[in-house]
């Protein structure tokens, strides 16, 4: 393996012209550098009152890419996936862009499944109607969406679960019939926000590996955002690390190594090695946004 | 890969609940009922000989019940008439509690418009409405099913509002990403959700509608609970009195039972929980 990484490092926002033309060298690596962006995020900015969550935030997702994104909590990833899903419109100035067209936030509802921390399931509905809740608002016929997530269950792990309700399930089979629900709201670009944050380290793992099995059958692009370094790394194509808010990208990570990937890979010098590299830059930030919550309560 | 291992983990409740060699838990239950019961005529009807309790404070059960035989046709009629005053209030009630529930729950302005005025008709004592009532209605079935809807409505709306305003925002974001529109909100996850604590309120309804229907009746009527009621209290019968007591009661505990299976069987949900 020649090198192993391309670090980006963005301290100024002066910088981004010159990150423009570096990225497109880095991506060559993946299969889909040559296709346009199908998500496009140019300084975008989201201020509540007087707190900017976000400020000139900058990221690209290519056609079939897996991007994971870690930062320090409270650096305003949720914003950044709100906006992305269509439910908060980010502050004027910012661009956004979908399939290369420039669009508002609300554009983006229905055109993007997105999946939020917790399962959310329905606890009137049972698995498959759970599953088929997104296909029933987009006016799909009740009994063809269930004969379409019927045969998606196997898959899912949930084979002989499709009569069972939220309440009956385990956590780990819920967060995978959020993620069927998920999936067959057939969308270019889906979100998940920390989709086994929840789930003890066991679980985790195993769905980890079945995601990444999924993903590479159905060839979906995906955003997912994790507090969990590892994760980040297992799963991803390119690792962008967030800055203590307001929220920006600290660095580009492009994770070159090989898949299908095995669970062992976690101990492999080449990941330890990108590990190494993400923790140093999210400690820094983690550092950052200690110390002004520290000066804050001294402020007051 | 398929991690369907995890399935087990689920417990299976049917089992548990099916052992074999004992009654189904329903059989069960209504077994200790009826049992109870039984017990309460009893001690009922020994405690009155046996303490030689005068028939004017307390008649024998067994007196009642030979009462109610003798003359099954009024206390027919009067169970059928009041069944049907109570159950009209209650349909128009609770129809009009859900949907003004979800009106106030959509429009801010109407809510904080109409509701202080709905506060205000709860405060009015029902008798001296009840007398309006009739002067506008007449002594017609309708003017019960009226006093009834009064009693009804607003725990109805209250708790409709309520339970609209416990969905979870994240849930109502989830749906909008799906494309979701205002009425498929509605039907699909604010209305379930609000259901558990409609259902609190329709129980409640379910009772309050039989005063209604009964109190209407006081206003004048010749068919009736309340009728009975008031005619065995003129006349001093105390057997006829505990007569239509017993109809009430058995009136009430009916409807009652049947709003709450209906609530087992359509909130299973919030139950198992």
């Amino acid at each position: 393996m020649r090198e192993m990484a391309v670090i980006i490092q963005r301290d100024l926002p002066s910088v981004q012209a010159a990150l423009q033309t570096s990225v497109t060298p880095i991506a060559a690596g993946s299969p889909e550098a040559a296709a346009k962006p199908l998500l496009e995020l140019r300084a975008v900015t989201k201020s509540f009152g007087p707190v900017t969550a976000l400020a000139d935030f900058e990221a690209s997702v290519a056609p079939g890419e897996f991007v994971t994104v870690v930062g320090p909590s409270g650096c305003g990833k949720s914003t950044l996936f709100n906006i992305v899903a269509g439910l908060e419109e980010p502050d004027a100035g910012g661009i956004l862009r979908f399939e290369g067209n420039s669009c508002h936030a609300a554009d983006l509802l229905g055109r993007v499944s997105f999946m939020p921390q917790q399962d959310l399931l329905l606890p009137w509905r049972n698995v498959v109607d759970n599953a088929i809740l997104a296909l029933e608002v987009e006016g799909m016929p009740r009994a063809e969406a269930r004969a379409k997530a019927l045969k998606m269950l196997p898959e899912f792990g949930l084979a002989g679960f499709e009569k069972q309700y939220p309440h009956q399930l385990s956590g780990g089979m819920r967060q995978r019939v959020a993620l069927m629900r998920t999936f067959l709201f057939e969308r270019d670009l889906m979100l998940l926000d920390e989709p086994f944050g929840a789930l003890d380290a066991l679980t985790r793992a195993m769905m980890q590996r079945w995601l990444l099995d999924v993903w590479q059958k159905y060839r979906r692009t995906i955003l997912f955002i994790t507090h969990d370094v590892d994760e980040a790394i297992f799963l991803g194509d390119r690792v962008l690390v967030m800055t203590a808010r307001p929220g920006s990208v600290k660095l580009e990570q492009v994770v070159d190594l090989p898949r299908p990937r095995r669970p062992e890979i976690v101990t492999a010098p080449e990941f330890v090695r990108l590990k190494r590299t993400l923790l140093d830059a999210i400690e820094e930030e983690s550092m950052k946004s200690f110390q002004s919550a520290v000066a804050e309560e001294k402020a007051k | 890969m398929s991690i369907g291992s995890t399935a087990s983990l689920v417990e299976d409740k049917a089992a548990a609940g099916l052992r074999p060699g004992r009654l189904p838990g329903w059989m069960r239950k209504t077994a200790r009922l009826l049992l109870g019961l039984a017990v309460t005529a009893l001690l009922w009807e020994g405690s009155v000989q046996l303490f030689g309790i005068r028939p004017a404070y307390l008649p024998r059960l067994s007196a009642i019940l030979a009462a109610m035989a003798a003359t099954p046709r009024a206390y027919l009629d009067g169970f059928l008439r009041t069944l049907a005053e109570t159950l009209i209030g209650f349909a128009a009630g609770g129809a009009f509690g859900v949907l003004i529930g979800i009106a106030f729950f959509r429009l801010r302005a109407l809510r904080e418009m109409i509701f202080p005025i709905f506060v205000v008709s709860q405060t009015i004592p029902v008798i001296a409405f009840g007398a309006l009532v009739v002067l506008w209605f007449g002594n017609t079935l309708l003017a019960k099913a009226v006093i009834a809807f009064y009693l009804t409505f607003f725990p109805v709306t209250v708790n409709t509002l309520l339970g609209l305003e416990t969905v979870d925002p994240k849930l109502v974001a989830l749906m909008k990403s799906f494309g979701a529109s205002n009425r498929q909100l509605l039907l699909r996850l604010q209305l379930p959700t609000a259901l558990p604590h409609i259902f609190v309120a329709l129980r409640l309804a379910s009772s309050l509608s039989l005063v209604g229907a009964i109190v209407g009746e006081w206003f004048g009527d010749t068919t009736g609970i309340g009728v009975l009621l008031l005619q065995a209290m003129y006349t001093e019968n105390v057997v006829a009195l505990w007569g239509a007591l017993l109809a009430a009661a058995l009136l009430g505990t009916g409807f009652y039972a049947v709003v709450a299976a209906a609530e087992r069987r359509l909130v299973f949900w919030s139950a198992e929980q």
